[in-house]
C-alpha cells in the first residue's frame, strides 16, 4: 500500500515533468520524482519498530567487540540508506546545473516558457 | 546586493560560528555518530550562504573568494585520492585502512579509533564545503546584472 503511494507521488513528479510548460516547474517535477524514488529505497529497508543502525556503547557485548542480538535483530537495514545518502548528493549536483541552465535560458530569451523557446538565438 | 537589516545582520554574526564549529564537529566525530563528510560539509557551507544572505556577496567574497574556495575543492578531491593511493602503497590494496592496520589500532567507540576513515571525512568535507559554496556564489553572480523581463542581448 505504501509503495503504491510512492508510485503514486513518482507518478505526479513525472505527470509535472512532461505536461508542464515552465522550466522551473519542470524541474521541481524531476525533483519530485527523484524523492519518490529516494522515498520507496529508504522504505525497503525499514523494519516496523525498527531501532537506528547506529552502534552505541550498550550495543558492544563482551570484549571481543561482537555486535548484541538487540542490535542484530532490532536495527533497520543502513544499506538503502547510505545509497540514498549518495543519490542526494547526485540529484543535489544535477539540480543546481539545471537550475543554472534555467538561468541563462531565461537571460537569453526573457522566457520560461518551453513553447516560446523555438529558435537558437546566438 | 546590500544585505538586510541590522538585526539580520547582528543575529546571523552570532550564529555563524556555532554553526562552523556544529559543522566541524559532524566531521570529525563522523564515524561514531550520525553524520560525517558530506553532511559536516553541508553545514560549513550553510554558515557562509547565511552570511551571504545577510550581508550581500561581497562581503563573503572577502572572506572567501572564488579562487580560493576553487582551491580548497580540489584539495579536498586530491586528499580523498592521495589517501586512496596511499592505501595502495602501504596496505596492498586500494582504499585500505592501513593506519588502522599497522599504526594506529585504538579501542572501539574512541575518537582516535579508526584510522584513515577520519582523514576522508575531513578531505570529503573540505570538498563538499567549497563546491557547495562554490555553487551558490556563481548562482548568485549568474545573476549579478540581471534585469527581469528583459533579454540579455536587448534584441527584443
Amino acid at each position: 500500500m505504501l509503495y503504491a503511494l510512492c508510485f503514486l507521488l513518482f507518478m505526479i513528479g513525472l505527470y509535472c515533468a512532461v505536461v508542464k510548460k515552465n522550466m522551473v516547474k519542470i524541474v521541481i517535477g524531476i525533483m519530485v520524482m527523484e524523492y519518490a524514488v529516494n522515498l520507496f529505497l529508504i522504505m525497503l529497508g525499514y523494519r516496523i519498530g525498527g531501532i537506528a543502525p547506529i552502534v552505541g556503547r550498550e550495543d558492544i557485548a563482551g570484549a571481543d567487540g561482537q555486535l548484541t542480538n538487540l542490535f542484530i535483530n532490532g536495527s533497520v537495514d543502513p544499506l538503502p540508506q547510505a545509497l540514498v545518502l549518495t543519490a542526494i548528493v547526485i540529484s543535489l549536483g544535477s539540480l543546481a546545473l539545471m537550475i543554472s541552465i534555467c538561468i541563462r535560458t531565461y537571460e537569453r530569451y526573457g522566457t520560461f516558457d518551453i513553447t516560446q523557446i523555438r529558435r537558437l538565438k546566438g | 546586493m546590500k544585505g538586510m537589516t541590522i538585526i539580520v545582520k547582528t543575529i546571523s554574526s552570532w550564529v555563524k560560528l556555532l554553526i562552523f564549529l556544529f559543522g566541524i564537529y559532524i566531521i570529525l566525530f563522523g564515524h561514531l555518530t550520525p553524520g560525517g563528510g558530506f553532511a559536516g560539509g553541508v553545514i560549513l557551507a550553510s554558515s557562509y550562504i547565511l552570511l551571504m544572505l545577510a550581508h550581500g556577496r561581497e562581503f563573503v567574497e572577502e572572506n572567501l573568494s572564488l579562487p580560493v574556495a576553487s582551491k580548497l575543492d580540489c584539495l579536498g578531491a586530491f586528499l580523498f585520492a592521495l589517501i586512496a593511493i596511499l592505501g595502495l602503497v602501504l596496505g596492498g590494496s586500494f582504499f585500505v585502512n592501513f593506519l588502522y592496520q599497522k599504526y594506529l589500532p585504538g579501542e572501539a567507540l574512541n575518537l582516535i579509533s579508526a584510522g584513515t576513515i577520519p582523514l576522508s571525512n575531513i578531505a570529503i568535507g573540505l570538498k563538499v564545503g567549497a563546491s557547495l559554496f562554490l555553487v551558490i556564489l556563481t548562482l548568485s553572480i549568474c545573476c549579478k546584472d540581471f534585469k527581469p523581463g528583459t533579454p540579455a542581448n536587448g534584441k527584443e
